[in-house]
């Protein structure tokens, strides 16, 4: 045993020692273990059991009380990983690694709250079970493109494993920085796995026919609102008398502008209507004027793939997004996802629209965890309510897992995400409260643990899993990060006082360059294939598809 | 030594006293070959696989390199980023360069005389000089931008009313963040090199436009400028030229946004290479930009020969 | 000594505000709790001074790795650049070798904006495997001071007479000799500032760095990088960094003081 084994162990045999003198039955491995370390019984990893096996992960990675939800999905996570079912993907993929312990498997992964998961839980549990290191690589979310490629061109082999926004699989694909999976699904995956997604996120990670990754992380945008502020009688009066109509939640831009505004001038500088995170290459603006351009029946080309961007529908999102920002948080435009957090827990803004950790760190249940101490604690946990947003709500980025093409362990690599998004290691990834992952899968949304996480788990999973049913998908189309670039650029210039229609039409220019660049024809034969994925419109959602998903 | 003169004329020179023989000929030759060779390493073999990168495909999102004639540069020309940024860091550059240089000459004159401290003095003053241009952006930045920076707020209490300005994010506040943190680096350059200069005027030509009773703006134009003039060409030439690489501030301080109205052409090509891989489309910018470049190069650095070696 | 006017008072003290107060703030916010930086009115000295931005940044953002990466590329690059830089510039000063050209040609080096020239060189590192490489780093840095070393190196070996080198010669020095025994003790001084100021430049260059180098041998000034993710600038593992890469510039800007003057201005002042 080397030193770090040793240390394992011995914490582990601690563990035992102390049930051991509760008088636990662990008297028969408490002896095994005793018999190993005077070396009298053979150290083969399938020789422990699986309950030592856990005892040892359990003190060398900080797993959760076993009595608390977290603990009991950690614990079924562990138990699927090291007993079985033996056709289980998390069971096999530990089992196919563990030939590969000892190798050093580099991640890249979004820098600070995003890296926790791997820093702390999968990947520490993952070293533990099979021996495969990991390291954790952090860039800023235009770099998990750009590195990548770079690294590609360079051939460096940099990478084994690559978190990439669904929707640049077919730049990457094309550019050979990420390898298909197929053959690896085929020798290794239960595909059982494959059904358990939501409808909007199953064809994420197909392209031309093959598979570019795992879907890891539903980004799924939602309103979250302060339902105290909304129910204040004095509110709905003074609303209902200017507007002559009641204060509700709103179901359009202009009554979300309105509201926002209203919220603001009563309650300036305690609170404001709304925030947002208006920062360049903070990927916010992109997401933002996408998902209300479609709810305003905007369309991105036409049948000759010319953008449609400088159209009445683009101008007139522009404009709502103005009035919003107008009725925000002063610094509304510099600020970025992190920070607008931070003044939504401090109870600074009525109304937000953000990804799914919002409603974890709301419920202060984030919190709990002293690895995310840079989020204030929630002074609003029981006074939010959860909500649709305004037409449609976009799928804001995502994550893939993807397999680097130019990684020297592919096979290890590959294994290391079949196991991380296995129904129940996924699970209880998406249940850390530091965890910016968020649920994807149908047994996530129909979990009972995570239902339990928080008193209003139950409402939140729902409101998640019914804005996935009208959600709309990024642009998934080679080419989409120039795309994305061009409107953040267009919004960014935007807030700084460039005219809407001058904008937009630089930004329809950009998009044209870009398509002519990559090949009118080629680019419409590729929309046309996005065009038939649930999510890519408003009327094509996959509720209007007759897919919805229906919790009880 | 003259004995080996003679062994020398005797005709038997051994291996060794050859080599030294011949190397001592050629010996300012020798010298300059290990700089040559790098230099020549890193200049030419780049260069040409450039060229052949210029025209062709090479970008990431195209697979293969086939033949594409002057498209490059096209794509270069035609793109309304590719104007604007070089319009853009002209105006910065001269911009910076004009306010460096008229800070740092009121600095130097207020400076020229010895005083008690004045050694301290200079060394603050020429501290920027040694800070990476990225912790100058990251200073600026912290001062400058909302929420953490206290600006707005100092503002507000010189002022009396509220200051709620977008130094990173308003047109045109932009423009004016990006020159001071440039202005604060570079002023001492300027600083230093008139003050050097303005050190060595000969007093004897003051104390006699003094006993002349000479004013002291004529002093300033009859005696004081011409003899700064080589300074001064030196001085702007070597500033102006790095001045139109800016880079580094705008990378950290504004990302060259909004939108890009901070795109200075580094920036530009650097976003079209390394963010965007349009590799070919970059390299064609940078030759264009580079061509640009080699002319006011070629004009300014020979002026400044001519004044070094007269 | 002579006594200042107000006016001239005035405006150097404004300046060395001007000058101070950014650096006096980037300490403040490295040594702040992160609980104050929204405070308002803003806070100028903390109550509660915090080490924890250094530990991050020098750990966790990898900020150590990144000031021993630069220190061995710095001072591999700055010793190679002060040797080369010297024997061209002797060369130069003494012989007036490769006429105007060879010399325009170096000095037109300094001059090439990086962004023309890093990308074939990107290309070339990749075919060559010198990317991430300390070697590559060396070289590209040795390469970009090469310029202005050998520039402060003639103008050195131009102020020093030529006498005593004559004198050796005709004693029956070889040129080798004569240079290496007489000329070459005699710039120590103009060495150690050319030597300081190329270390300066390459210990604080980025955009090489950005473009050359990943996991491996990334520099110091690329881990700001690291702190502009969309998650909210790290404001004080910014500053902490900041600060820790200030302390050599300072110490050597300090130290080159005297012959700043002569290093910029190139031999160009008289008397």
């Amino acid at each position: 045993m080397n030193d770090r084994q040793k240390r394992d162990f011995e914490a582990g045999l601690k563990a035992e020692v102390d049930a051991w003198l509760r008088g636990e039955p662990t008297r028969r491995d408490f002896i095994k273990k005793f018999g190993q370390m005077t070396g009298m019984i053979a150290v083969a990893g399938s020789i422990i059991p699986a309950t030592a096996q856990w005892a040892l992960a359990q003190a060398a990675v900080d797993l959760a009380d076993p009595s608390t939800p977290l603990g009991k999905a950690q614990a079924a996570a562990m138990k699927a990983s090291t007993e079985g079912p033996a056709d289980g993907s998390a069971y096999r993929a530990v089992q196919a690694a563990k030939q590969y312990s000892g190798v050093t498997l580099n991640m890249t992964y979004e820098a600070g709250l995003q890296a926790l998961d791997p820093r702390n839980y999968s990947g520490p549990v993952w070293e533990q079970l099979t021996g495969i290191k990991t390291n954790v690589v952090e860039l800023s979310h235009p770099d998990q493109y750009s590195k990548p490629v770079a690294e590609h061109i360079a051939a460096s082999g940099a990478y084994d494993i690559l978190d990439i926004e669904p929707a640049w699989t077919p730049s990457l694909a094309d550019g050979g920085v990420i390898a298909p999976l197929d053959d690896y699904i085929a020798k290794y995956l239960n595909t059982a796995d494959l059904e358990d997604y939501h409808p909007l996120y199953k064809a994420l990670p197909t392209y031309k026919g093959k598979v570019w990754g795992f879907f890891d992380d539903g980004d799924i945008f939602a309103l979250y609102y302060r339902k105290d502020i909304f129910e204040d009688p004095k509110m709905k009066d003074a609303y209902q008398a200017k507007f002559n109509k009641a204060l509700e939640v709103p179901k359009t831009w202009e009554d979300y502008a309105q509201v926002a505004q209203f919220i603001t001038d009563q309650m300036a500088p305690n609170v404001y209507g709304a925030g947002h995170f208006r920062k360049a290459g903070s990927p916010g603006n992109q997401y933002d004027f996408l998902q209300q351009f479609r709810a305003n029946n905007g369309k991105f080309f036409d049948e000759n793939m010319k953008a449609q961007l400088a159209t009445p529908e683009g101008i007139k999102t522009l404009e709502n997004m103005l009035a919003a920002n107008k009725a925000s948080i002063p610094g509304n435009n510099e600020l970025d996802a992190v920070s607008l957090w931070a003044a939504w827990l401090q109870g600074k803004v009525a109304m937000i629209y953000s990804w799914p950790p919002t409603g974890r760190m709301t419920a202060g249940y984030s919190q709990s965890d002293k690895a995310i101490n840079f989020i204030p604690q929630s002074t609003i946990a029981d006074k939010v309510g959860y909500a649709i947003v305004p037409g449609n709500p976009e799928h804001a980025t995502g994550y893939n897992k993807a397999l680097a093409a130019d990684s020297a362990n592919l096979d290890a690599a590959y294994l290391f995400m079949q196991w991380a998004v296995s129904p129940p290691v996924s699970l209880s990834r998406v249940m850390l409260p530091y965890a910016l992952r968020d649920p994807y899968r149908l047994s996530h949304f129909k979990s009972d643990l995570y239902a339990s996480l928080f008193p209003t788990a139950k409402d939140y999973l729902r409101n998640l899993n019914n804005s996935a049913n009208v959600g709309l998908l990024d642009m998934i189309m080679p080419g989409w990060q120039d795309y994305a670039l061009s409107i953040d650029r267009m919004c960014t210039s935007v807030w700084a006082g460039t005219d809407p229609k001058a904008a937009l039409e630089t930004a329809a220019a950009e998009w044209d360059v870009t398509t002519d660049r990559l090949g009118v024809d080629s680019q419409k034969a590729f929309f046309e294939e996005y065009k038939k994925l649930p999510g890519s419109s408003a009327d094509h959602t996959v509720e209007k598809m007759g897919l919805a998903v229906k919790l009880d | 030594m003259a004995q080996v003169g003679n062994m020398k004329q005797a005709g038997s020179l051994s291996r060794l006293e050859a080599l030294s023989e011949w190397s001592d000929r050629h010996f300012k030759w020798l010298l300059v070959v290990p700089a040559v060779v790098l230099i020549l390493a890193l200049s030419v073999y780049p260069l040409l696989f450039s060229i052949w990168v210029l025209f062709v495909n090479y970008d990431f999102q195209i697979p293969g390199h086939a033949f594409v004639g002057l498209k490059n540069f096209q794509q270069v020309l035609v793109d309304p980023v590719a104007r604007w940024s070089l319009w853009l860091t002209i105006a910065l550059s001269v911009t910076n360069v004009a306010i460096e240089f008229l800070l740092g000459l009121a600095l130097a004159l207020t400076m020229v005389k010895t005083f008690r401290g004045r050694g301290l003095v200079m060394s603050i003053i020429i501290v920027p000089l040694f800070i990476s241009p990225v912790i100058v952006g990251q200073a600026w930045t912290l001062l400058l931008q909302r929420p953490f920076g206290p600006t707005n707020y100092l503002l507000g209490l010189l002022t009396g009313h509220e200051v709620a300005i977008g130094w990173l994010t308003e047109s045109p506040w932009l423009y004016f963040s990006l020159i001071i943190a440039d202005v604060w680096q570079w002023t001492p350059f300027m600083f230093v090199i008139l003050l050097a200069g303005l050190t060595s005027i000969p007093p004897n030509l003051y104390e006699a436009a003094e006993i002349d009773g000479v004013g002291d703006w004529q002093v300033f134009r009859r005696i004081t400028l011409p003899f700064l003039g080589p300074m001064i060409t030196l001085a702007i030439t070597f500033r102006l030229l790095d001045a139109i690489k800016l880079f580094d501030t705008i990378f950290i301080m504004t990302g060259g946004g909004p939108g890009t109205k901070t795109y200075t052409s580094s920036f530009y090509l650097y976003t079209v290479g390394f963010t965007q891989f349009h590799l070919s489309q970059a390299t064609a910018g940078s030759w264009i930009f580079l061509a640009l470049t080699i002319v006011v190069v070629t004009a300014l650095v020979r002026k400044l020969l001519e004044v070094d070696q007269s | 000594m002579a006594r200042l006017p107000i006016g001239r008072i005035l405006f150097i003290g404004l300046y060395l505000l001007f000058v101070l107060v950014p650096l006096y703030w980037m300490f403040i916010t490295s040594i702040k709790p992160s609980d104050d930086y929204l405070a308002v009115p803003p806070i100028w000295v903390p109550k509660q001074p915090t080490l924890v931005h250094y530990s991050a940044a020098l750990f966790a953002y990898r900020g150590l790795q990144g000031l021993i990466n630069s220190l061995i590329i710095s001072l591999s690059a700055t010793a190679l650049s002060a040797l080369f830089g010297t024997l061209m510039a002797y060369s130069f000063a003494r012989f007036n070798t490769g006429g105007k050209h060879l010399a325009f040609w170096v000095l037109s080096q300094r001059f090439l904006p990086p962004v023309a020239v890093v990308l074939p060189i990107f290309l070339i590192y990749r075919i060559l495997g010198l990317h991430d490489t300390y070697f590559g780093m060396i070289i590209a840095y040795t390469v970009f001071t090469l310029p202005v070393s050998v520039w402060m190196m003639f103008a050195y070996f131009r102020g020093i007479p030529k006498s005593m080198e004559e004198a050796a010669l005709v004693d029956g020095c070889s040129r080798w000799m004569s240079f290496r025994k007489i000329a070459l003790p005699l710039a120590i001084p103009g060495i150690v500032a050319a030597a300081i100021f190329a270390f300066i430049a390459c210990w604080t260059e980025f955009f090489f760095a950005l473009i050359l180098t990943s996991r491996y041998t990334f520099t110091l000034p690329t881990v700001f990088r690291a702190f502009l993710g969309f998650q909210g600038a790290q404001y004080g593992e910014a500053s902490a960094l900041a600060i820790v890469s200030l302390v050599p510039s300072i110490i050597l800007g300090t130290l080159v003081q005297k012959h700043l003057v002569r290093g910029l201005t190139l031999g160009a002042v008289r008397g």
